[in-house]
C-alpha cells in the first residue's frame, strides 16, 4: 500500500533518516515508533508529501509520490486524511465547519447531504452535538477527535496520525486509540501511526517500526519486537532509564568539555 | 568596512528572494482570483464581501478621524502663508487638490497597512505555526485560494472606496475650519473646490489606492506564509510587513506622482 524506500533526509548537514525503507499493508494498523527527535514526524512529513527526501521514494499504488510536483499530489491527497499532533483545526471555523471542509471543496454535495455527512462523522468520533463550538472552545482531546472527524471526511484509504495519543489523560489516550482500531477493524481503513507510546502499539498494531538513530532499528508484529533479543529494542520497550540508549545527547565527552571549555 | 559591504550584499540577495517571491505569489493569487470569481459554487462559499465588510468597517472610523484632522491642519498649515497676501481663496483648490492626489490615498494606505496588512501576517503567521497551513495542503485544499484570494480581492474593493472616503472628509474638515474660522464663504469654498479639482484629480488617487491595496495584500500575507518557528516569528514577520509595505507604498506613491504630474 505504502512503501518506502531508501529515504534519506538531513537538515542543514544533520542526517535525521539514514536509508529508512518499510512497508505499511493495506487494512492494517502500521506503528512507527522511536525516540523524541528521531526523525518520526519528518518521516511522517515524507510519507504525506509535505516534506521530500533527500533521496529515496515513497510508493503509493505504484506511483512515486516524492516524483509528484504541488497540484500533482492532489489525487494522492484526496485518498489519504492525516491526523496532526494539535489538531491542526481551522480556528475561526465550527467544528461542523471544519469537517464540512473538505467535502465542500473536492465534491459536488448539496448542502443538506454535507450536513448529514458531518453529523456522521461527528457521531463516529462521539461528539454530535458538538458541532456548532469553535474549536478553541473544546478540550486537547476533543480537538483531535475532531480533527480525527474532518480526517475522515472524504473516506479516505489511509490515514496518518501524528503522536494522536500525547498530551492527552490515559482515559482519552485509550478512547483515540480504540478509535483507531475501529476505524481499521470497521471500516478497512489502512492506519500508520507515528508515536511514542509503546504500549497502545503492542495493543492494536498489527506491525510496528522501531526508528533509532535515523535507521530502522526492528521490525515485525508486536510478538516478535516483544521476544527481540536486541538490548536497544528491550529498552524501547521496557522504557528503562539504563541500557544502551544513553540519556546523554551531547557527542562531546563531558571531562574533556569542561576542561577546554 | 568589510562588513558593511557584506551586510549590504547580503540585504540585497534577501531584498531580491523576496521580491521574486512576492511576484509569485502575486501571480498565483491573480490566476487563482480569476478561477474563485468565475466558479458560482465557490464564489458563494468564499464570501468575498465578507471581508471589504470587515476590512472596511474596521477601519473607516481610524481613517475618517485621521483625514479629517489633516484636512483642518492642512488649512491651518497653509492659511499662515496666504494670510499675508489675503489669498485665502486659493485654499479650496490647493486642498482639494492635495488630498485627493497625493495625501487621501497615502494616509489611508498607511494606516491599512499597520492595521490590516499586519493583522494578515499574524493571521496567516498564527495558522502556519499551528500547522493549519500544512492541513490544509494535506487536503488538497490550495492555501493561496483559500486564504490570500479573499484578502486580496476584499483589500482591492475596499481601499480605493476607503481612500474616497478619506478624501470627502479631509475636504470637509477643511471646508468647516475654513468657513468657521477664516471667513471663507461656503458658497465660494464649493466653487472654487469643483473650479479647481478635475476627475483626473480623484481617478488618479484611486488608481495608487488599488496599487497600495495589492501591495500591502501581498506583502501582509507573504509575510505570514513564510513564517517559520513559533510565536517569536509571527512577531517578526508582522513588523517586517507593515515596515517593508509602508516604504513600497512611499516608493510607489513618488514614483506614481512622477508619473501622473511629472
Amino acid at each position: 500500500m505504502i512503501k518506502a524506500q531508501g529515504i534519506v533526509k538531513k537538515y542543514s548537514g544533520r542526517m535525521v533518516l539514514d536509508g529508512i525503507d518499510f512497508t505499511a499493508e493495506r487494512k492494517k494498523i502500521t506503528y512507527v515508533f522511536g525516540t523524541s527527535g528521531g526523525g518520526k514526524s519528518t518521516l511522517l512529513k515524507i510519507l504525506i508529501g509535505a516534506l521530500k527526501p533527500d533521496a529515496g521514494a515513497v510508493y503509493f499504488h505504484e506511483t512515486d509520490i516524492t516524483k509528484l510536483q504541488g497540484r500533482e499530489l492532489d489525487p494522492f491527497r484526496k485518498k489519504i486524511g492525516m491526523l496532526f499532533q494539535q489538531g491542526a483545526l481551522l480556528n475561526s471555523f465550527t467544528v461542523g465547519e471544519n469537517i464540512a471542509l473538505p467535502m465542500r471543496e473536492h465534491t459536488v454535495l448539496d448542502d443538506n447531504i454535507i450536513s448529514i455527512m458531518v453529523k456522521m462523522k461527528l457521531e463516529l468520533v462521539g461528539l454530535r452535538d458538538f458541532e456548532h463550538l469553535l474549536p478553541g472552545q473544546l478540550s486537547g482531546g476533543m480537538r483531535k477527535r475532531v480533527a480525527l472527524a474532518r480526517a475522515l471526511a472524504l473516506d479516505p484509504e489511509v490515514v496518518f496520525f501524528d503522536e494522536p495519543t500525547s498530551g492527552l489523560d490515559p482515559i482519552m489516550a485509550s478512547v483515540i486509540t480504540k478509535l483507531i482500531a475501529d476505524l481499521n477493524r470497521l471500516l478497512g481503513i489502512t492506519c500508520i501511526v507515528v508515536t511514542h507510546a509503546v504500549e497502545e502499539a503492542m495493543r492494536i498494531a498489527d506491525k510496528i517500526v522501531i526508528l533509532y538513530m535515523g535507521k530502522v532499528l526492528a521490525e515485525g508484529t508486536p510478538q516478535e519486537i516483544r521476544s527481540s533479543a536486541s538490548p536497544i529494542v528491550q529498552q524501547f520497550i521496557t522504557g528503562s532509564p539504563d541500557g544502551p540508549i544513553s540519556f546523554h545527547a551531547s557527542s562531546k565527552d563531558f571531562r574533556e568539555d569542561l576542561i577546554v571549555g | 568596512m568589510k562588513n558593511l559591504f557584506g551586510y549590504i550584499g547580503r540585504a540585497f540577495i534577501t531584498f531580491l528572494q523576496d521580491l521574486s517571491s512576492v511576484l509569485y505569489l502575486f501571480r498565483d493569487t491573480v490566476v487563482q482570483s480569476v478561477i474563485l470569481v468565475s466558479d458560482r459554487k465557490k464564489r458563494k462559499q468564499a464570501r468575498l464581501l465578507a471581508y471589504v465588510d470587515e476590512i472596511g468597517t474596521q477601519s473607516l472610523l481610524l481613517v475618517l478621524t485621521v483625514s479629517a484632522l489633516f484636512g483642518i491642519a492642512l488649512t491651518v498649515l497653509i492659511s499662515f502663508q496666504l494670510k499675508e497676501i489675503g489669498g485665502y481663496n486659493y485654499i479650496p483648490g490647493f486642498v482639494a487638490m492635495a488630498v485627493f492626489r497625493e495625501m487621501a490615498p497615502l494616509i489611508t494606505a498607511v494606516i491599512i497597512a499597520g492595521r490590516v496588512g499586519a493583522s494578515f501576517t499574524a493571521r496567516i503567521g498564527t495558522m502556519k505555526v499551528s500547522e493549519e497551513i500544512l492541513a490544509l495542503e494535506t487536503m488538497a485544499i490550495n492555501p493561496v485560494r483559500f486564504l490570500v484570494v479573499q484578502r486580496f480581492i476584499g483589500l482591492v474593493l475596499a481601499l480605493p472606496a476607503l481612500t474616497l472616503l478619506a478624501g470627502f472628509t479631509a475636504v470637509f474638515g477643511s471646508f468647516l475650519f475654513g468657513s468657521t474660522r477664516l471667513g471663507i464663504r461656503p458658497d465660494t469654498y464649493l466653487r472654487e473646490t469643483l473650479d479647481v479639482l478635475i476627475f483626473r484629480d480623484v481617478y488618479s488617487g484611486l488608481v495608487k489606492a488599488a496599487v497600495f491595496a495589492v501591495v500591502i495584500a501581498m506583502i501582509g500575507c507573504y509575510r505570514g506564509l513564510v513564517v517559520a518557528g513559533g510565536a517569536e516569528d509571527v512577531g517578526r514577520s508582522t513588523m517586517r510587513a507593515v515596515v517593508s509595505s509602508t516604504l513600497t507604498i512611499i516608493v510607489l506613491d513618488t514614483v506614481m506622482t512622477a508619473a501622473f504630474y511629472g
